[in-house]
Order: structure tokens, then sequence, then C-alpha cells
């Protein structure tokens, strides 16, 4: 049993993300024989990933210590690890006290249900390599990176006890000027949905949250030069066989901007479009830092078409962001009226 | 407490630091609403708000004086709700809400709307029968 | 001697005719094109269709005011100075004039009067005051098309075609004969496309009421309908139409029209406007806990 299951770890580590179909079926009767599926393409000769796609998923980044030796299960374990973790992230459980109940909002129908079903590859993590399925150990911070992680976490404590100091306390998300368009793409509680549109020399992603569009030129032409830095950086992307290699660049050095705050100097970030199925696509990312983690890192998130059943909607968010008036001027009302930030946090 | 296979070591709390967004990640509701503050009526919807990002429930509570107390209840993103077939004209002026949530900490007439139903019992927007949403019977078309 | 008359009167012939036509097209060519009109034009193809795909931007003044406009200060010129004034131009508006209904020129004076006012302590006035553009709202439809920034046509062979806006980087997702209704309202309305021969025709409707035409206070219902028009014209421009319908505030539809230019730089892309930092100390700088010097 565990031999098997050894030599899927070392299928696993095979870098080509088209791998993961054929372990998954190691474990299950091998799919029946069908004529080969090919990549379509676009009439101008690229690989098509135009449609609306979902990335939903309940399979966490980093492995769990309950199956550090598992990078993949069997059906049954998977149902079963599917179960725990549905238990653990559903919306519709009312116990815990009011403090994780509050905290549940919505009912779970508020949220997208895909997020409650683990990877049809029956991984035990997003992360497939370091093989053990964990984020690598973290370098130790310089001080000035230090600092700037301690005045976070002073603006998260004041936030969490709902007495934000001003909108720059604020995360990029709740000020509506990031959400997950920034790369990389990491799956979340809902509208976790992108449309690819592609023209000649150009793919197009566009995440529903917030609107935006990363415009990818496949000219070769260079980045824009490094005076010039942007939210959401700067991409360009080549065809390597079927897959779209994006590297992205020049991005600010604001906190939050840049994935887990690495070092904006020495950052780097590749992604990885596959399709590999009618309905599937792979996005795979590699980030490397030097200065945060002590090896590159990368995950595969499988996306799934839903299109045109489903679609994609406008998200404003800016627009109608209320809850940053109810926050400060709540927490105005709420100061006058003698609250303090408590020393500890009584949710954490 | 059930027994969990694969988080019996560091329990659902750790699951919470490995999920790949934590719940409270963008919006700790904690922060704005308070714990100690349960609300539970039942109101006349005024107007609902089809915004993102949340939709917000304008509700009229009638009180046992007379008067008439107006709540905004907040709720999730609408387009989850797209997906699965509903539309503004889901949920129109005049509908009665049952409203079980927690109000804002500033005292305002506001609270999340943890869990909304309908009088009948039925969980607000659970269901989407014959909108052509994908957990529906009947066909789709496209577009 | 007929013989020979008739080789020399050939060649004077030939030669008289090369000269008159060197003649006219010396002319034209030392003559720039005539504003307004465009030769015939065929756009090359891509997946059946003309190929609309570039980085565009429109060169009217219309985000200022639609109509005919003079040079103007702006707003606060004590401090902007030339930097705030506005440009003059000529009215996109066919005809010249929107026809408003009588009671929405007071509104659209109101608006003007008010476009720099902002006031979001009030949920339920949030959207009564100010120009949703000094706000860093989405523009809607129309206006995303003149705001003085770039966006970008990405039209490829599948059944949806991108229009992404450098303003507040907002896009819009153009569904090609699409049958579906939109679900609610969006700042972007929802668009339905369809070819018309080589102009791609957008219908768009349940846009947000609370969007504006222009800073100068022209405005719409929730029962706006715009039909867009895009027609290449040469190489390098679009001619944009759209049609104006909403008969609540005006007397009868109306059009406006201009041309879209090809942005030709070498390795041109969109860059990033993300306004909402901008627009920030304006909206929630009086919410701090310590008020800042503008705000107290």
């Amino acid at each position: 049993m565990s031999r098997r299951f050894a030599s899927s770890i070392g299928a696993a580590l095979v870098a080509a993300v088209v791998s993961f179909p054929a372990m998954a079926g190691q474990a299950r009767k091998p799919p029946p024989k069908s004529a080969a599926w090919t990549v379509p393409h676009t009439p101008w000769g690229d690989p098509d990933l135009q449609g609306v796609w979902n990335d939903a998923t309940s399979t966490p980044l980093a492995r769990p210590d309950g199956v550090s030796d598992k990078p993949v299960l069997t059906d049954e374990e998977a149902a079963e690890f599917q179960r725990e973790l549905a238990y653990g992230l559903t919306r519709d459980r009312r116990d815990g006290g009011a403090q994780a109940d509050v905290n549940r909002a919505y009912n779970e129908h508020w949220m997208d249900a895909r997020r409650l079903t683990v990877t049809k590859d029956h991984r035990t993590s997003l992360i497939v390599d370091p093989p053990d399925g964990k984020i690598p150990p973290l370098v130790p911070l310089s001080p000035e990176r230090q600092q700037a992680r301690a005045a976070r976490a002073g603006a998260a404590a004041r936030f969490a006890a709902g007495l934000p100091e001003s909108h720059e306390e604020l995360s990029l998300a709740v000020r509506c000027i990031i959400r997950t368009d920034s790369p990389p793409y990491l799956p979340t509680i809902y509208n976790n949905d992108f449309q690819i549109f592609q023209s000649p020399g150009y793919v197009a992603i566009a995440p529903e949250m917030i609107h935006s569009a990363r415009i990818i030129p496949l000219d070769g032409r260079p980045h824009i030069r490094s005076t010039l830095r942007q939210w959401l950086g700067d991409s360009r992307g080549r065809w390597d066989g079927n897959t779209l290699v994006v590297e992205t660049s020049n991005f600010r050095t604001d906190d939050g901007v840049i994935f887990q705050n690495a070092d904006p100097a020495t950052y780097r970030i590749t992604e990885r479009f596959t399709r590999v199925g009618a309905q599937t696509i792979h996005y795979e990312f590699t980030v490397e830092d030097p200065h945060t983690w002590t090896r590159p890192w990368t995950a595969m998130i499988p996306w799934t078409r839903i299109d045109p059943a489903e679609q994609m909607y406008e998200y404003g968010c800016h627009e109608d962001n209320f809850d940053i008036v109810h926050l400060l001027h709540g927490a105005r009302i709420r100061e006058k009226n003698g609250e303090t930030v408590p020393k500890r946090n009584p949710e954490r | 407490m059930r027994t969990l296979l694969f988080f019996a070591a560091g329990g659902i709390g750790a699951l919470l630091t490995l999920a790949v967004v934590p719940v409270t990640a963008h919006h700790a509701f904690g922060s704005e609403f308070d714990a100690n503050r349960p609300v539970k009526f039942r109101g006349t919807v005024t107007k609902m708000d089809w915004v993102n990002p949340h939709a917000w429930i304008h509700v009229d509570v009638k009180k046992p004086d007379g008067t008439v107390d107006e709540w905004m209840i907040e709720a999730g993103t609408p387009n989850t709700l797209f997906r699965r077939g509903l539309t503004k004209q889901s949920l129109l002026p005049g509908m009665e809400v049952l409203v079980d949530g927690y109000q804002a900490k500033d005292g305002a007439l506001r609270a999340n709307g943890r869990d909304l139903k309908l009088p009948d019992g039925r969980t607000l927007f659970i269901g989407s029968d014959g909108t052509g949403a994908p957990d529906d019977a009947t066909p789709k078309k496209k577009g | 001697m007929r013989r020979r008359f008739r080789r020399v009167l050939i060649p004077v012939g030939l030669g008289a005719a090369s000269v008159l036509v060197w003649l006219v097209v010396t002319a034209t060519a030392g003559q720039a094109p005539a504003a307004g009109r465009f030769p015939p034009y065929k756009a090359p193809r891509l997946a059946g269709h003309a190929d609309l795909n570039g980085v565009w931007q429109a060169f009217v003044t219309a985000n200022w005011d639609l109509q005919d406009h003079e040079a103007q200060p702006g707003p606060q010129p004590e401090v902007m100075g030339a930097y705030g004034a506005g440009p003059a131009g000529q009215s996109v508006v066919e005809g010249g004039e929107i026809p408003y209904q009588p009671w929405a020129l007071a509104k659209r004076k109101e608006n003007f009067e008010k476009r720099m006012m902002v006031d979001v302590t009030d949920d339920k006035k949030w959207h009564d005051l100010g120009d949703p553009e000094l706000k860093c709202y989405m523009p809607g439809v129309p206006r995303a098309t003149y705001m003085p920034f770039p966006f970008q046509i990405v039209q490829g062979s599948g059944d949806y075609i991108l229009i992404a806006y450098e303003f507040t980087s907002t896009t819009r997702v153009i569904r090609m004969n699409w049958k579906k209704e939109a679900p609610a309202d969006a700042w972007m309305g929802w668009s339905r496309g369809r070819w018309e021969s080589d102009t791609l025709v957008v219908d768009v409707t349940d846009l947000r009421e609370q969007t504006w035409f222009d800073r100068a206070g022209d405005f719409h219902s929730d029962a706006l309908h715009v039909v867009e028009r895009y027609t290449p014209v040469s190489p390098y421009h679009l001619m944009y139409e759209a049609t104006i319908e909403d008969p609540k505030v005006f007397t009868r539809p109306w059009k406006i029209s201009f041309p879209l230019y090809r942005r030709m730089e070498e390795h041109i892309q969109l860059l990033e406007f993300k306004c909402v930092p901008f627009t920030e100390e304006l909206l929630f700088g009086r919410l701090r806990k310590q008020p800042s010097r503008a705000n107290r």
C-alpha cells in the first residue's frame, strides 16, 4: 500500500502538470478509452483558454499535519477529507458560541458551493512543491520588514476590535483596491470566477473581484521600466507548448500588494495556464524570494469551466462600500463612549 | 464532538489557518457586529440593494408600541445568487422576512443577516428551482 | 503628313495626360485628408468579423461637457490655476443640444453646482451628491468611451468581447448574440452585442442610475438604454456612435458620435489608473481618529 503511495509521490514530483489526472486515476479504475482529447486552438493558432472558469476548492494550500505522509488520497479517504473540510468551513453551523457565529455570516448559500469540494485529483494540498506540501520555512526578516510587520499587526488588532484609526489601516481588500485579482490567484469564499479572453498576440484574464483585467502581451516585448510600478504588476506571456507562461513584475511596494508581503526587490512569480481537458485548466504558480522563503514553492489549482450556464458578473466594490463608513464612523462613536482596543484579541 | 480523521492533531481551528483564505480575511464581521447583541425579528422588506461588496436588505420592523424601526440588514455578495438563477425580482418590497443576526457595535439599526428566513421557515434565497440555475433540473439554454 | 502628325500628337497627348495626372496626384498628395471624411475602407477579418482589436482613445472634450462649452476656470481656481481649467469643445450631440424634459434642466444645473460635494455619512444619501467620476466610481456607458484615458478591445473567437478601460481599471463584457437578461443593475450595464456587417452594435441596458454622462451634470434615470456602434473606418480609426434613450428624462432619443483613434505608440499598453486611493481622503478623511488638516 505504501509502495504505491511512494510511487505516486514520485509521479507527483514530475514537473508537468498534465500528470495529475493520471495520478488521480492510480487508486481508481482507469477511465474508458475514448478518442484522445487534444487542446483546441483559436483560429490564429493559440491554445484556446477562452471562457469563464471557477477555481473554488476546499483543498488547503498547505498539507494538514494529519496527512503529512499522503500527498494523494484514495476515493474513500478523499470523501472523508472533504467531509471534514466541509464541516470546518460551512457557514451553516451555529455551534461554537456567539463570537464564532457572528463571523460565520452568512448562510452557506451566499458562498461558493464548490469551495466545499476537494480537487478531483484528491491531493491533500494545493502546494505540489516542496513535496511535503508545505510552505517552505521562512527566512528571518530584516529589521525594517519586522517593523513593517509589527505596524501591520497593530492595525490588524485595531481592525479586529472594530476600532480602526483611519481608512489607511484597513486592508487593500476592504478598501476595494485589489482582491482576488492580485496574483497568484487563490480560491476564496465566493466569486471565484475568471474570464479569459484571447486575441492575436494577447491573452486577457479578468478575475471577478475587482472587475479588472490583466491584458498580457505575447509578442516578447520587454516589461515596462522598473520606474513604473502597479498594484497588479506588469505581465508578459509566452506559449511553452500548450502552456501559457506568465511573468509578472513591477509591483508597487505598498503593504499587501505583494503576496505574503515578500520583498519587492527580490520577489518573483511565474504562473502557468494549461488547458488539460474540455472543462479544465490547470493553473500553477511558482513564487520565490530568498528574503522570505528558503526556497521557491509551487502550487497547482484546477480551474473548471462554468459558462455558458453560469456567468461572471460585475463586482463593483468601492462604489457601494458602505462598510468603510460603518467601520470608521462606528469606531469614532464607540471611542466617544470610552471603548478601547483590548490588550488581547478575544477572537484569537 | 465528532472524531476527525485528518485534523485530529490540530483540530478544526488549525484547519482555518491552513484554509486558503481564512474566514476572517477580508472582513471580520466580529469587528463591526456585536456578538453580545443578537437580534431576532420579523419585518417587511421595503427595498433590497443588489450591490457589492454586500447586498443590503431594508426591513421595516413594527415595535410593540406601534412605531416602526427601519433596519438595514447586511447580506453577502449577490453575484453568488445570480449564478444560482436569482435576480432582483427574487425579493420584492412587501415580502416578510425573519432576521436572525447581530446588531452593529455602534448601536445603529443595522445587523448582519446571520440567518435569513421566510415566514414558512424556508431559508431565504436557498432554492432556485425553475430558474435555470446549475442545480436546476430544467435544461439550460445558452445566454 | 498625317502619320507624322499622329507620331507627334500621341506622345504630346500622353505627355499632357501624364502631366495632368501628375498635377492631380501631387495636388491631392499635398493636401491633408478632409476632416469628417474617410475613404471607403474594409477592415481585416478575425474569425469571420471585422477585427476591432487595439488600444483606442477618444480625443473630444465630452467628459467635461457633452454639449458646446467654452474654456472655463474649473473648481477652486485660486488653488488649481490653469491645471484645473477645462478646455473648450464643440458638442458631440447630433443637433447640438440634449433634448431634456423641462424639469430635468433644473436637476442638471443642481448636479453641476454640487458636482464636488460629497457626503457619505448616511447610507441612504450616499449617492445623492457629487460627480461619480470625482469619487472614482465606474463611469458607465457611454461616458467610459470618452474619458481622457485609453481603453483596449480584446476580440477573439469566443462568445464574448472584452473592453478594458484604463480609468479605474474597469472592464465590460460584451456578450455576443445573448438572450438572457441582466439579473440586476451594474455600473457598466449589461451589454449584448451583434454584428451588422462590419459594425459592432452593442445594446446596453440595466445601467446603474447613479452614473453621469459628464462633469457638467448631464444625467439619466434607471430607464436608460444605450445602443453603441463601433465601425472601423480606417486602419487607425473607429467611428463611434451612441444612441441614448430615456423616456423619464429626455423628450426623445438622441445621438452622440466621434472618432476613436488607435494609439500608435510602439508597445502601447493600458497602465493603471486605480483612483480609489486618490478619493479616500475626500470620502473618509473626516472619519479619521485624528482628523486631517483639511477635514478639521
